[in-house]
């Protein structure tokens, strides 16, 4: 059978008013939105999103929003203790977390329906209740410092690069010019009368909305809905998300770090979201040319198949976090600005020049060519029914509807086959030419020998490249225009950072 | 055409709960495993079970070969049925390699297969609406699977290079030391990669794999297993048409019977390059049952003597952290399979220290009762952790098959949780002292070989 999916805007007290129509009552101030998902699942799954994240964090307070996240979903409420949450939960196999980005912050468990009652009283107490201990204010904290100084700087190139481009594009002043984590100096100084006033402010009925999937028994979803009206009312909040023009030309940062690779991301802002017109259209082209961990996209042919350079190539039109360890994205990072995004997985530094050139050489043929007919073709048919694999979950097919409640699309399969459907190769490559600039690249590197990196790009003079196998002389008469391909930077274009500089 | 249905009910709690007022044999009704599904028989001896869910358009489809390392009884032909999830995938009359590719790729299809020791494992998870091609490609492989003689030499080269890459790990060696030692005349005695004078071998056996294909792809070792946006009758039609012509076998094989072990053994492993040391601690355990209270009562042991909630891992890990993971217990087999803790220990000389705290562990569960709410809150806890984990059709299918390769239902799993319910702390007890003796006991370590000087009397 077919999912029942319905999004309803449960105004508190509606049913009662209606049915009660003749004389003019006061309006009931708007409760929590709801996203409704039953099914027949023993399965319930939560997902409570709130319309708040990182671009709400106030200057010089930046990790606030996600250091309250984290003291609902890894801390004590009032009535219990996180040690005694966690006890709680043991027999229930069972967890509650966040996730915060720009606009939205997510809290997401699930439980089977024997423990509905038992595990939703204990995270509707986190959630409306929390207890804002101080013990627990110092560990989330130390864990949030931890995650950029030890996860972000020192452990993991790839996501490192990945954030690096971000706040190359957005400028520290820009809502989402810093990553969610915050920033060291900034974390460091937060309290937790910080962390109350976010929480006041931002964690309203107008921001929340109550995401429910799975059997769960009739009525129930009214009860949290009433619930969750403990919260302030407040208004709904936007933030000024539009991407900053960008200077034109390419700008690189190198971020200095003692490592045995160097990982490279590039990207800029296009001025389309999920919902709107031309985003089908993108889609397609991200997929063509680096369908995330396929083997059948295009970079990855070419980068990995048939030259051996690392382990991937991918490409994107919407924020992809945690791209080393998912196969498919999280949902609820909905975002009113995206960029494009092209992940080049790390490469032996001695092929570092020769990668990005090759990276670049092969964007600038797309943006040039276009797509074929037949490409274009097989691209829509796997991306129509790939849809499905990202909704294979409750949890996901949940996550994703409250996605499509955010950008005001169909439900996503729905959405994706429609448009999709619609869509010609004419589009797709007008969509190439309109938003695909090569003129305002930037990129993010990380590497050991920053300085070499920097002179050889400013030099331009040709990067050969080191095989480990024999390749076809087809490949290598390909590899004498990329090593000589022209970086359009200027001196001071390309800059070089240590690690331990960055999000500082 | 034999036939029956099992129909179970699936739906919301809320049905549940009235069904629980309407009759008092109701709460026995309360499943872990509560989707409804349907079991059909081919004549010629293959299964088909059907489990339509709610998660909207796509299929997942098992296909479960009772066949693993375990049918392996021929000496010098360990191995083959691992090599078969690779020649699988080689074409078939039908279909060259690219053209199934093909298929898979167009269908967005997600594809893979494993072996174990029980049974060998084909899964894919596409869009509903290929099912046919998809079964088609399936269908092809199972019946007329084609492979020339190169091929075949590819193939079983990157199963060496499969073991090569493996025998990187010390897990692979301490793992293989271990069944050796372990097992004597049963085929657990060598794992599902085979041993490695078989594996080079296998190049010059091209005939033997077409007489293992022979024997063990027929339908009565196969089940089907479909899960999601799919129906019975829907299902059972396509495997009519792909699979109703296939022929029955004839082949049994007569596993070897384990004698009882007489005496404790040890044994340990010179690595040859720098490693943390480890160490097993493994007992002969249990048959996968679902009415032997027994078996029942060593996983919930595991979970309370050597799980992440224990006092062991507690200690050794978090207090004291001289180890850096530990993990015990059991996996469900035919035939009884040991019962093993496994740590990876920080440093070489706390080695004996931790496998004197694994042993103490051990007796302590033979002497002493546990808790009755730790009992009940490990019980729980499996029971939901096992519930939680179907959360789609493909997750629900993978959960499915280790029960549809032991007992050929998923009612089998419904069983074996009911029995978990009825194990008492007593019966934790008496599990403990039937298998954890002295002369069922072996002990495997592993170090660096340069820090084979400091191994302390090992």
């Amino acid at each position: 059978m077919s999912i029942r999916y319905c999004i309803a805007l449960l105004l508190a007290g509606c049913l009662t008013a209606f049915a009660a129509d003749a004389a003019p009552k006061p309006k009931p101030a708007p409760g929590p939105a709801t996203v409704l998902l039953p099914t027949r699942s023993p399965l319930i799954t939560f997902r409570l999103l709130f319309n708040t994240g990182s671009a709400s964090d106030p200057q010089g307070k930046e990790g606030l929003a996600s250091l309250t996240a984290a003291m609902l979903s890894d801390a004590g409420s009032r009535t219990m203790t996180y040690a005694q949450i966690n006890e709680a939960m043991y027999p229930m196999a069972t967890s509650f977390n966040s996730q915060v980005d720009k606009e939205m912050s997510v809290f997401v468990g699930t439980t089977h329906s024997d423990n509905l009652e038992r595990y939703y009283t204990i995270i509707r107490d986190m959630v409306l209740d929390p207890g804002f201990r101080e013990d627990d204010f110092q560990r989330v904290k130390t864990d949030a410092v931890n995650f950029l100084k030890v996860t972000l700087r020192s452990s993991n190139d790839e996501e490192l690069g990945k954030e690096v481009l971000y706040t190359m594009i957005y400028p520290p002043t820009h809502p989402y010019g810093h990553v969610n984590a915050g920033r060291v100096s900034t974390l460091e100084k937060l309290t937790l009368d910080d962390v109350r006033n976010f929480y006041k402010q931002h964690y309203t009925q107008a921001a929340l909305v109550v995401g429910l999937a799975g059997a769960y028994p009739k009525g129930f979803e009214q009860r949290v809905v009433a619930d969750f009206r403990k919260l302030p009312a407040g208004k709904a909040q936007k933030v000024n998300a539009a991407a900053p023009a960008q200077k034109p030309g390419m700008q690189i940062q190198i971020v200095q770090r003692q490592t045995r690779s160097t990982a490279i991301s590039l990207g800029f802002p296009i001025d389309q979201v999920r919902g709107q017109k031309d985003w089908p259209a993108l889609a397609v082209v991200a997929s063509y040319l680096g369908q995330h961990r396929s083997s059948s996209s295009y970079l990855y042919q070419q980068l990995r198949e048939l030259r051996g350079l690392n382990y991937g190539d991918y490409a994107y039109v919407e924020y992809f976090p945690q791209g080393m360890y998912r196969f498919e994205p999280a949902p609820n990072l909905g975002r009113r600005s995206q960029i494009f995004q092209i992940w080049i997985r790390p490469v032996d530094p001695k092929n570092g020049l020769f990668t990005l050139r090759a990276a670049l050489y092969e964007y600038d043929k797309l943006v040039k060519n276009g797509m074929s007919k037949e490409t274009f073709e097989s691209t829509r048919e796997f991306l129509g029914k790939y849809a499905n694999v990202l909704t294979q979950t409750q949890d996901a097919q949940l996550g994703y509807a409250l996605d499509s409640n955010f950008y005001g699309t169909p439900e996503f399969p729905q959405y994706m086959r429609e448009q999709l459907s619609r869509l010609t190769l004419e589009d797709v490559n007008r969509a190439i030419k309109k938003y695909l600039k090569s003129d305002a690249m930037r990129i993010a590197i990380v590497t050991e020998d920053a300085e070499g990196l920097r002179k050889g790009i400013l030099s331009n003079l040709p990067s050969p490249v080191t095989y480990t196998s024999p390749k076809p002389q087809s490949v290598l008469e390909e590899d004498k225009t990329i090593q000589a391909y022209t970086i359009p930077a200027k001196d001071a274009d390309v800059k070089v950072v240590p690690a331990e500089q960055v999000f500082e | 055409m034999k036939k029956f249905a099992v129909l179970m009910l699936a739906l919301a709690v809320l049905c549940l709960y009235a069904a629980a007022q309407d009759s008092p044999a109701a709460p026995q009704e309360k499943k872990v495993f509560s989707y409804a599904y349907s079991i059909d028989d081919l004549p010629n001896g293959m299964r088909v079970i059907t489990v339509p869910t709610d998660s909207p358009n796509l299929v997942a489809l098992y296909m479960v070969v009772k066949t693993g390392s375990r049918n392996e009884v021929e000496p010098g032909k360990s191995g083959f049925a691992h090599l078969f999830e690779h020649l699988m995938f080689r074409g078939s009359k039908k279909y060259t390699p690219e053209q199934a590719e093909e298929v898979l790729r167009r269908a967005g299809a997600s594809s893979n297969a494993y072996t174990t020791d029980d049974r060998t494992v084909y899964h894919a998870v596409f869009s509903k609406e290929d099912l046919d091609r998809m079964m088609d490609v399936q269908a092809n492989a199972f019946q007329h699977l084609q492979y020339s003689r190169d091929a075949y030499k590819t193939e079983t080269g990157a199963v060496l290079g499969e073991y090569n890459k493996n025998s990187a790990n010390p897990i692979s060696k301490l793992y293989e030391v271990l069944r050796e030692t372990a097992y004597t005349k049963h085929t657990y005695s060598h794992t599902t990669m085979g041993y490695i004078k078989d594996i080079e071998d296998m190049p010059n056996l091209y005939d033997y794999s077409l007489e293992f294909y022979n024997r063990y792809y027929r339908p009565e070792y196969v089940t089907m297993l479909a899960v999601g946006d799919v129906q019975r009758d829907q299902v059972l039609a396509l495997a009519k048409k792909h699979y109703g012509d296939w022929k029955r076998g004839s082949y049994v094989a007569q596993i070897p019977a384990e004698p009882p072990q007489t005496s404790p053994q040890v044994r340990h492993v010179d690595w040859p390059t720098p490693t943390l040391p480890w160490v097993v601690v493994a007992y002969r355990g249990a048959a996968y049952s679902d009415s032997d209270k027994q078996a029942a009562a060593l996983d919930l042991l595991a979970n309370l003597a050597f799980g992440q909630n224990s006092d062991l891992y507690q200690k050794l890990v978090l207090k004291e952290q001289k180890v850096a993971t530990m993990d015990g217990g059991q996996d469900m087999r035919v035939d009884p399979e040991l019962f093993a803790v496994m740590a990876r220990v920080k440093d070489v000389k706390d080695v004996n220290y931790v496998r004197d705290q694994i042993l103490a562990t051990y007796k302590q569960f033979a002497e002493t009762l546990v808790p009755a709410d730790r009992l009940a809150a490990t019980r729980s806890r499996m029971r939901y952790d096992f519930a939680l984990s179907m959360d789609s059709s493909s997750a629900i299918a993978g959960a499915l098959a280790p029960y549809i390769a032991l007992r050929s239902t998923p009612e089998t799993i419904n069983r074996r949780y009911a029995l978990y319910e009825q194990v008492s702390p007593e019966d934790i007890r008496e599990a403990a002292r039937k298998f954890f003796t002295e002369h069922n006991q072996t002990v495997v370590t592993l170090s660096t070989k340069a820090n084979s000087s400091e191994k302390g009397g090992l």
